[in-house]
């Protein structure tokens, strides 16, 4: 899978050409360790000497993808990658058997597991400010979670949906896509587990 | 959308009672799960082959290993 999206140029508020693919290698990987990582780690320092913007250090600072090289021969995950100006912009992993619906109405259902999202960090406002530069695109991680839903779709899973949100997201995930926050998870951090039912897929891909 | 290949599938009458009942439950269609059966083996085996043990935990967190083969 490979194809055009678009996704906003922050500099011009302007519409840029974009293309998402599933086709991840180990390359990319290596890509979000070498020149992602080194970006996100000197903002996460340039927090931490601010007292009232520690606890805004992002949480997915250590995260390496290269280890999930093993990875992406299994059936169950899955990919995603966006790419602009030849530079990767987002990636993602997504699991279709290890987790099922937790809501009352549609437990024990399948769905997709957005287990890994992460963005770019020259693409975080809140990243790229305590390094006194601007961010450079928006719009890719919704265009990530965008892809899951429709995977859901296309899985026969009618859109159902479900991840654990890392605390600055949850306001993303609850108040801007329209997910239900069904609650902590003791075995996840204590993470959010916010859930898509059809309806709510439907209602977000119809951008109501 | 990754293109797809089509295959004849025969099973017995209760294999397939039980996969229209599992389609049922998991609102499903019967290829949807069986793909998601053949992912779920797949990992299973992959973790196996790792040196991994694959436990269910009852309500009073006995665990007893599963024994794949």
């Amino acid at each position: 899978m490979r194809e055009t999206i678009q996704i906003i140029d922050s500099q011009s508020g302007l519409p840029i050409d974009a293309e998402i693919f599933d086709e991840i290698t180990l390359e990319h990987f290596i890509e979000t360790q070498a020149d992602w990582r080194p970006v996100v780690l000197d903002a996460a320092r340039a927090l931490s000497k601010d007292p009232n913007r520690a606890t805004l250090i992002p949480r997915h600072y250590h995260w390496d993808w290269t280890r999930k090289e093993a990875e992406l021969k299994m059936l169950a995950l899955k990919f995603y990658g966006i790419s602009c100006q030849g530079h990767l912009q987002g990636i993602m992993k997504v699991d279709t058997v290890a987790r099922s619906c937790r809501l009352p109405e549609q437990q024990g259902k399948p769905l997709v597991y957005i287990d890994y999202i992460e963005t770019a960090p020259w693409n975080i406002k809140l990243l790229m400010e305590p390094l006194g530069k601007r961010q450079q695109y928006r719009g890719v991680g919704s265009r990530l979670f965008e892809a899951a839903v429709l995977q859901s779709e296309e899985e026969g899973f009618k859109g159902r949906l479900g991840l654990h949100s890392l605390p600055g997201s949850e306001g993303f995930y609850v108040k801007e896509c329209g997910m239900t926050p069904v609650g902590r998870d003791p075995h996840k951090q204590n993470l959010l587990w916010c859930e898509f039912t059809p309806e709510q897929s439907r209602r977000y891909l119809a951008g109501e | 959308m990754n293109p797809k290949r089509t295959m004849t599938l025969n099973l017995t009458d209760q294999e397939m009672v039980v996969l229209e009942e599992l389609s049922v439950q998991k609102d499903l269609s019967k290829t949807a799960l069986l793909r998601q059966a053949l992912r779920l083996y797949q990992m299973v085996d992959a973790r196996i082959s790792r040196g991994e043990k694959l436990f269910f935990e009852d309500p009073d967190k006995q665990k007893a290993e599963l024994m794949v083969l």
